[in-house]
């Protein structure tokens, strides 16, 4: 080595760690590599040349400056940050193109949703149909009250089985008037709220009347209410409406209740 | 007065050969931008390349304060595209969420329709 590039050489170097002290610290020839493996990565890959072709071409620009410095004394830092911006903007390709393919996904996916949302609609009303009137007297214990903490809607026990989260069949009916409601009625918002009788310990309670809350909420966002409308709060065996002395006050005890908000989509405290 | 300004800039050029670089004044707008941008979109510090973005731009902002314009340059060129691909990958994340989610009701919605099929 010649005593001129030495010096040189030397020259760079305290350049470099006096007024830069940041550039990567690998020698810029393996982070120029490291840039060309990744750009090589995304231009193999056709989804990315497809979804984002401009960070490509700014990867590449980025590293053929690179490149081309490399072949230069005293430009080791300049090596390093267009190999950096290389590398960064081959990975940003990549995000942006995982972006690009996840919403194509997502459109396709939103379509099966709607068109099973539709055939569910359709066949709980069928459902309905079928079952005719004889199921009215079921529904005496589904009123729609005002209280002080506004219109609430009694789901009674009838619609679940004892212990159960599942909606039974028999709550198609209600179910689907209140999704008519709230369609009618698109600024009113509904607190969703389960309870149970004091059956069991408490604990086990205020999660089933969470699971039956968030059931009627999950049947009502499944046939096309926006969940933002809906709130879910289980309040185990608090709040009775009726001793639990006798099974019949167990039963009336054991129910969901809709809360609705007004108009305005206004609802009132929670208890 | 004027010689040791005149000394000053010929120590600065002799150092670094990078005096004549001008204040990178739109570097570090377009950098503040992107940073807001990404930040706007949620990401935090808790996203590698945010925290990365942030730590430079206040380095590059520090620099450009005491007139090592080509340091302030190199770190906000590098911030911009950090804060870049922060962005990029709370979106892409977000919308891996939103798949997810999209999924679920679907599998939901499946399971409904064989119940009262």
């Amino acid at each position: 080595m010649s005593l001129s590039s030495r010096l040189g050489g030397g020259l760079v170097a305290l350049g470099c760690v006096g007024l830069f002290g940041c550039a990567a610290h690998e020698s810029p020839q393996v982070t120029v590599q490291q840039a060309s493996a990744s750009l090589q990565k995304v231009k193999d890959d056709a989804d990315v040349l497809r979804s984002a072709p401009r960070d490509v071409i700014r990867a590449s620009e980025s590293l053929s400056r690179a490149e081309r410095l490399a072949s230069y004394w005293g430009t080791r830092d300049d090596v390093a940050q267009y190999a950096y911006l290389s590398q960064r903007y081959s990975e940003i390709a990549r995000e942006h193109t995982q972006l690009v393919l996840n919403k194509e996904k997502l459109a396709r996916q939103d379509l099966e949703r709607q068109r099973l949302q539709l055939a569910l609609r359709e066949s709980k009303l069928n459902s309905v149909q079928q079952q005719g009137k004889a199921l009215e007297e079921q529904f005496v214990s589904m009123a729609t009250t005002e209280t002080d903490r506004g219109l609430v809607l009694t789901l009674g026990d009838v619609l679940f089985d004892s212990g159960e989260a599942d909606l039974k069949p028999s709550a198609n009916r209600m179910i689907l008037k209140l999704v008519q409601f709230l369609q009618l009625n698109p600024k009113r918002v509904v607190r969703i709220e389960g309870y149970t009788d004091n059956t069991g310990d408490s604990e086990f309670n205020l999660e089933l009347s969470k699971d039956r809350a968030q059931t009627v909420a999950d049947t009502l966002v499944d046939l096309g209410i926006d969940e933002k409308r809906l709130q879910v709060q289980g309040y185990g065996d608090q709040y009775p409406v009726e001793a639990n002395a006798s099974e019949r006050g167990r039963a009336m005890n054991r129910r969901v209740e809709i809360v609705f908000s007004d108009e305005k989509g206004v609802l009132g405290a929670a208890r | 007065m004027r010689i040791q300004a005149f000394i000053a800039v010929a120590a600065l050029l002799a150092l670094a050969g990078c005096a004549s670089d001008p204040a990178p004044s739109e570097q570090l707008r377009l950098t503040e931008q992107a940073v807001d941008q990404a930040r706007a979109v949620g990401a935090t510090d808790d996203v590698a390349e945010m925290k990365l973005a942030s730590d430079k731009l206040a380095a590059a902002l520090a620099a450009n304060g005491s007139q090592s314009y080509r340091q302030a340059r190199l770190l906000a060129e590098q911030a911009e595209l950090d804060a870049r691909l922060a962005e990029a990958k709370v979106l892409t994340e977000k919308s891996q969420q939103q798949l997810t989610q999209v999924n679920t009701r679907i599998v939901r919605l499946h399971k409904q329709l064989g119940e009262v099929q």
